[in-house]
């Protein structure tokens, strides 16, 4: 009986040591030694949660990168921990009863740019086919990073979720808003626009941020 | 015209302040520094049609080259000795139930190997993966007159501020890259001259939790349904 058992917590160890490795490699010689026994840590209680753990290998690498002392960037990753946390939270009170990685990220992108918790659940409550939730908390984390409020954000994806609009209407909902910034608006009022106008016209291709211009209030 | 700006109208264009925060007499030249960002050109790239076409034909002629041809005889030669049979005897003296124990073990490693998201994923593609399938080419402009050298480190590139640089744009302190990213969102920020981390003034951002912000950028393509 004893090689048996002895031959499972051997495997399980080894699989164990594996993650460790795993975090410990790409974080060795990027971030201080103190940074990676904490992410290690942190990680290793994220994965047991079923949490997705890229995310805080990216905020551990970036805290390195930065040259953010250690202390603040061990600090950073568990707060992003917590989004994520709190994000599966959010969406498994909406329903879903086994968030995939991709929605779990989306909710903690939502929580960083400014949303709450509540919003984060409200919003994946509406999700509506094809939308799964990571694209819903998508388009408003980035509405939320343009400046639109966070109760505006939530009312306008809501509404054209719930409109049944096609899906270009509400994966195209943060260039509108930015190109009516550009336009001298501020967030708030881009969005408050959109939430009365029309669905957006077909033609044109799909474009991307950095080729818009951001809020420059005179 | 001059491209040598008041450090407070630089800040403006860094996205640090607004037009509102400058004092009068500086807002003129911030206004036209601000319609010189705005002029850029920073629309997705879109490659041509024929390229797949022309690379086929470039691999299909260096494949009938010579050389390509000795390295094939050469990987034959070494592939006849790999797979020529051999005799190999082997004497395993086991017990049964330990068989049954380590073919359980071995279920188990790779059931936590294939659990999504249990365990940190490997090393992402690099950013400049055109060919990844679904990525799209997304061109970043920073408008840094100043700068030596200047950088983009973000999610897509494990946040490596050596990797990726951007290519000065003649004289004009425009400087550009363009990257094939992954449909998503990505976080980053330019590093300039090796030390200054810069947000793009063209694109939103959120808090980086170090007390300073990130822009992010989404990219468009199925994975955002």
């Amino acid at each position: 009986m004893r090689t048996p058992c002895l031959t499972v917590c051997v495997v399980l160890g080894a699989a164990g040591l594996a993650a460790q490795g795993n975090v410990a490699a790409r974080l060795a010689g990027r971030v201080p030694a103190e940074v990676v026994a904490a992410a290690r840590g942190i990680v290793d209680s994220a994965a047991a949660r079923g949490l997705p753990v890229e995310l805080l290998m990216q905020k551990a690498l970036e805290g390195g990168a930065k040259g953010v002392p250690a202390d603040r960037v061990i600090a950073a990753v568990r707060t992003l921990a917590g989004e994520l946390d709190a994000s599966a939270g959010a969406l498994r009170a909406a329903g879903l009863a086994a968030p995939d990685g991709d929605a779990i990220e989306a909710g903690a992108f939502a929580l960083t740019a400014g949303l709450q918790e509540g919003q984060v659940r409200e919003l994946a409550r509406a999700r509506r086919a094809p939308f799964g939730a990571a694209a819903t908390l998508r388009v408003a984390a980035m509405l939320a990073a343009l400046g639109v409020p966070a109760k505006q954000t939530v009312a306008l994806v809501r509404r054209t979720v719930e409109s049944g609009r096609a899906p270009t209407d509400l994966l195209d909902l943060p260039g509108r808003v930015q190109s009516e910034i550009a336009r001298g608006e501020t967030p708030a009022q881009a969005a408050a626009g959109l939430a009365h106008a029309p669905a957006a016209p077909p033609a044109g291709p799909p474009t991307v941020p950095p080729g818009r211009e951001r809020s420059r209030k005179p | 015209m001059t491209w040598e700006f008041h450090p407070l109208v630089k800040r403006v264009l860094d996205g640090e302040l607004t037009l509102g925060d400058l004092p009068l007499e500086l807002r003129p030249e911030a206004e036209e520094a601000l319609r010189m960002l705005a002029a850029l050109d920073r629309t997705p790239v879109t490659l041509s049609p024929g390229l797949d076409v022309r690379v086929m034909e470039t691999v299909r002629r260096r494949a009938g080259s010579p050389a390509t041809a000795r390295e094939s005889f050469r990987a034959v030669r070494v592939w006849r000795w790999i797979s020529a049979p051999r005799d190999v005897e082997i004497r395993l003296r086991v017990r049964p139930w330990a068989v049954g124990a380590l073919a359980a073990a071995a279920a188990l490693v790779l059931l936590l190997l294939a659990r999504p998201n249990a365990t940190p994923r490997g090393a992402p593609a690099a950013p400049t993966a055109a060919s990844a399938e679904g990525s799209v080419l997304v061109r970043f402009v920073l408008f840094a007159p100043r700068a030596h050298r200047v950088a983009i480190a973000g999610t897509f590139n494990q946040w490596d501020r050596e990797a990726t640089l951007l290519a000065p744009a003649g004289t004009t302190g425009v400087w550009t890259t363009t990257l094939a990213l992954a449909p998503g969102q990505h976080q980053y920020a330019f590093v300039v001259d090796g030390e200054r981390w810069v947000t793009d003034p063209a694109a939103p951002a959120v808090d980086d939790g170090f007390g300073r912000r990130n822009s992010v950028v989404a990219v468009p393509g199925a994975r955002a349904l």
